[in-house]
């Protein structure tokens, strides 16, 4: 029964080789394979999801390698691989219908996708992860698997941007493989448990050195999360092919450093034995420089995908400083935002991809007029763009408001210039989303009418995809009492 | 239920006006929408007080209406407002293009300001105060220029930061509230408010900062002059009008509905925001006096009479609060009698500075004397309107328990009235008296430009001759609160 959990980690990764062994010519039968496999994936991982959360986590372990009493690979569902599991298993199918389409005008297929669901079955290993080896395993070869995808168009850029992204990634989890290392020496073990795993008896005398051992393994995490100074590789890898950015890059990838981020924080060192310190300062700082840098670095790119890959910078380190604030408010509150940010991040890159393919046209000046002859892609993205400026109802107030509260209710100082650069980037976000939605739909100046009568909306096989995704985060937002509930429970480590 | 029509109507209704390509069709839906509307608010207010929560989106923050004495009081206001602006715009945008897109943001934003003015909590006016400023961002943009549209954006970067900066002071102050939606005389838990005073003090101060950046308060206002000029002429009679009141409503629900004026009474940020609503009444004026591009003049006119409305409310007193919300009703009808009459004289003879005006009078008479009788109003000269809520505001700053309050507030009054006088009257003195070689024709503009301003003009006139109607419930408002 345990076993159903090594499936949306396994079936992938085979349907994926099985892809990139077999390469099937037609494209049809791609499609559907593709189509099929992924489907598949996300009912396993749903159904072990809703199994864990019937039966409590514990009920279902799985243990897939042992390398010896205390190190294995081995698989378990709590509340936090509820929540990541689920953003994944939920958007996946969405985009990978969008990227149907969208593939045909990149070419390369057949790599590509193999890849997409290699990547689809790490994804997943990170979300159902036991312990800390099981996660730094399936993290190391989510870098792995997904270079390929960042790398696809083969031309220089794209190599840079690979290149890029490989170094900055294993250089980051090398430096959070020294936390965990050290993880495992102050505590019996590695497993993940609600407020911390490190040793009291174990860890006297030892603390200065386990807090410098902490910003390490942030930072080293942290690389995937786009913290400054590391969030360099993200901007360039906006060079892959939309569904990249789209998914991974708004999605899985980053998530998953926030992911473990978290994993590090509340299931590993323990929020208490962190919080007060001078290490919490320090990752606390760093979190608030990046909101702010990656806003302000947004308002100045005027190409649209690099402007939208800066926002991500900027939005993933709302999360991060909300889990610094190390309370269980802190966690609720980035947990909330990690669910919005990932719905509209993604149907923004969406957009973007459509605009590209369809218009050829990268940078936000180029918009003018676009408004009205692409209606659902721009509508998409006004809704998308509300949402994450932080208007209420929409999902990016939710966000915002868990994230500060928590602040507020931590009384520290810092933790109020956190609250003032969400505000300013608030401002930065309206600035740089609101640009591409005026030009859209009030163009000033001559219009080249030749040129904009050529451009039309996708076919449905991308509008459709955009529709739901935008339709799914207003529901959300509308659901936003339950959601946040349960993530509540979540962080209290109830679920 | 009924508390949601007059939001939804008009939205829904201003995307059908978007989709309706005849002009006559889509001018007697947006009179009809606008109505309607205007009928919905007047039976709103009638009507006792009733709620209506729309979501949950946390725990205890909840979006919810309410139909209180201050929503009447502002809901009244903009359906007077709407209307006759609409019948203007019609022949005005006939001149200037883009019907479609400026009529539905126009029918839309209306829905938009009724929400604002029956939001039950601070959560709720604040979405509706974001969108309000993001749909009104178009309205400024309007005109298509390189220059509208930085105008555009300055207007919203303004008006977002200063919300942004109001939603911080929320974050913070949701601890110390004792309940969730506004209550008339404040919500704060007394023992952890005495607790932490300066800190809330400060959140307070932060508040109506970003909030009065709507308002056209300083630090934040250069917006206001920046937008104008390049804005149509019933963008700009709405957006001084009525938009900027939607700021003093937010900061009228914060000071009354949230903090309490006992709270707030004698404190340091009260003669500080006192001192910043002194400054920009004055120099506002200035600002006016010197310029020389007509609707700029009109623009930092308004900065400067809204800050009356602000200084009135700052007194935190009743006989502040009414002169303030006197003034708020005067001042709309008197600066949209201006925006109008300088948008028809623009769209007729195409001067745009104060200079090129001479002999206006001659030969646009009905323009020129509802100019003129706004003009009085706003100088405050009696009869007129302007006149009543003037002596309102000076009476109560004489009555301030503020030292210094009495004397520099009655001081900046005059200066400021003075001033006003400087910046009006020659236009209209010029106008009607441009010297014996000036020969003009009759070139009046239609009966849709002028009807709107004629009445706007003559109910400042009328208000002020019969000020009973307004003050009962005025005084009513002012009962609750204190």
């Amino acid at each position: 029964m345990h076993h159903i959990l090594a499936l949306p980690i396994l079936f992938p990764i085979l349907a994926g080789a099985v892809m990139l062994i077999l390469r099937p010519a037609g494209r049809r039968h791609r499609n559907l394979f593709l189509m099929a496999s992924v489907l598949l994936t996300t009912a396993f991982s749903l159904t072990g999801i809703l199994l864990s959360y019937r039966l409590g986590g514990d009920a279902l372990t799985c243990v897939l390698v042992s390398f010896s009493t205390w190190l294995s690979i081995s698989l378990k569902i709590d509340g936090l691989s509820m929540v990541y599991g689920t953003i994944v298993a939920v958007l996946w199918p969405l985009i990978t219908v969008y990227s149907i389409l969208y593939m045909e005008h990149e070419g390369q297929e057949n790599r590509f996708f193999g890849f997409w669901l290699i990547s689809f079955g790490v994804v997943n290993g990170i979300a159902f992860s036991q312990d800390f080896l099981s996660m730094y395993f399936f993290y190391e070869l989510m870098t792995l698997s997904t270079l390929p995808l960042v790398m696809h168009a083969m031309d220089e850029k794209a190599q840079y941007a690979g290149r890029k992204y490989l170094v900055y990634s294993i250089s980051g989890a090398s430096f959070a493989f020294i936390g965990i290392v050290f993880l495992l020496n102050y505590s019996s073990s590695l497993d993940f448990t609600y407020g911390g795993i490190l040793d009291a008896a174990k860890t006297v005398g030892a603390e200065n050195t386990l807090l410098v051992v902490f910003i390490c393994a942030f930072f080293g995490f942290g690389v995937k999360a786009a913290i400054f100074p590391f969030h360099g590789w993200l901007p360039d890898a906006s060079v892959a092919p939309t569904p990249v950015s789209a998914l991974l890059h708004a999605v899985a990838v980053v998530k998953a450093g926030a992911f473990a981020v978290a994993r590090l924080i509340y299931y590993g060192f323990g929020a208490d034995f962190l919080r007060g310190t001078y290490a919490q300062t320090v990752v606390m700082t760093a979190t608030i420089v990046t909101i702010i840098y990656g806003s302000a670095r947004a308002l100045r790119t005027p190409h649209l995908k690099r402007r939208l890959a800066f926002s991500t910078v900027s939005n993933l380190s709302y999360i991060l400083f909300s889990l610094t604030l190390m309370t269980p408010g802190g966690l609720a509150g980035g947990l909330t935002h990690m669910v919005y940010h990932a719905v509209i991040k993604i149907t923004l890159f969406a957009c973007a991809g459509a605009i590209i393919v369809k218009a050829g046209r990268e940078y936000v000046y180029e918009l003018e007029g676009m408004g009205s002859r692409m209606p659902v892609v721009f509508g998409a993205f006004t809704v998308s763009s509300l949402a994450l400026i932080g208007l209420p109802p929409l999902g990016g107030f939710a966000g915002k408001w868990m994230i500060a509260e928590a602040a507020v209710d931590t009384g520290e100082s810092l933790a109020y210039l956190g609250i003032a650069a969400l505000i300013l980037s608030t401002l930065l976000t309206t600035l740089y989303l609101m640009t591409v939605i005026v030009r859209g739909y009030f163009p000033v100046g001559q219009l080249d009418m030749e040129a904009l009568e050529t451009i039309h909306d996708p076919g449905r096989m991308m509008t459709v995809p955009l529709a739901l995704l935008t339709a799914l985060g207003v529901v959300l937002a509308l659901c936003s009492n339950t959601i946040i509930h349960f993530l509540q429970m979540v962080s209290l480590g109830i679920v | 239920m009924l508390l949601i029509l007059p939001i939804l109507i008009p939205v829904i209704g201003g995307i059908f006006v978007f989709r309706q390509k005849n002009e006559q069709i889509r001018n007697r839906m947006v009179l009809c929408i606008a109505g309607v509307t205007a009928a919905l608010a007047v039976l709103l207010c009638l009507l006792p007080e009733q709620t209506v929560e729309l979501m949950t989106i946390q725990g205890a923050l909840r979006l919810s209406l309410q139909n209180d004495g201050l929503a009447k009081f502002f809901m009244a206001l903009v359906a007077l407002i709407w209307l006759p602006v609409a019948v203007f715009s019609f022949p005005y945008l006939k001149h200037a293009g883009g019907e479609r897109k400026f009529l539905s943001i126009y029918t839309m934003t209306q829905g938009i300001l009724m929400g604002l003015a029956m939001a039950r909590n601070f959560i709720t006016m604040y979405m509706f105060f974001e969108m309000m400023s993001m749909l009104t961002m178009p309205l400024v943009l309007h005109n298509g220029t390189p220059a509208a549209r930085r105008a555009g954006f300055q207007y919203l970067g303004y008006s977002v930061f200063g919300a942004g900066m109001a939603l911080a002071g929320f974050f913070v102050l949701a601890y110390y509230e004792a309940l969730p939606d506004f209550v008339a005389g404040g919500i704060l838990n007394p023992i952890l408010a005495s607790q932490h005073r300066e800190l809330l003090l400060a959140v307070w101060f932060l508040m109506v900062v970003g909030f009065g950046a709507k308002a056209g308060m300083m630090p934040m206002q250069s917006w206001l002059p920046a937008a104008h000029p390049v804005a149509p002429a019933p963008a700009s009679a709405v957006l001084s009008g009525v938009i900027t009141k939607g700021g003093v409503l937010a900061i009228i629900r914060v000071t009354y509905y949230m903090f309490g004026p006992k709270f707030l009474a004698g404190s340091w940020a009260q003669k500080a925001l006192i001192c910043l609503a002194l400054c920009t009444v004055f120099v506002g004026s200035m600002l006016a006096l010197r310029e020389q591009q007509f609707k700029k003049r009109l623009a930092y006119s308004t900065v400067s009479q809204v800050s009356y409305v602000l200084f009135g409310l700052l007194l935190l007193t009743a006989d502040g609060v009414k002169g303030a919300l006197l003034q708020m009703v005067f001042h709309a009808l008197a600066k949209d009698t201006l925006f109008l009459a300088a948008g028809a004289i623009i769209l007729s003879t195409n001067f745009s500075r104060v200079d090129q005006l001479r002999g206006i009078g001659r030969r646009m008479p009905v323009t020129t004397w509802c100019f003129t009788l706004a003009a009085l109003s706003l100088i405050g000269i009696p009869p007129m309107s302007g006149f009543v809520s003037k002596w309102y505001l000076a009476s109560a700053a004489l009555e301030s328990s503020i030292s210094w309050v009495g004397a520099a507030g009655v001081a900046v009054l005059i200066l400021s009235a003075l001033l006003t006088a400087g910046y009006l009257l020659p236009i209209v003195a010029d106008g009607f008296f441009p010297g014996a070689d000036f020969i003009a024709e009759i070139k009046e503009v239609g009966r849709g430009m002028t009807v709107p301003m004629l009445i706007f003009a003559v109910l400042a006139m009328a208000l002020g001759i019969f000020p009973g109607l307004l003050l009962r419930p005025v005084e009513a408002l002012c009962g609750l609160i204190f």
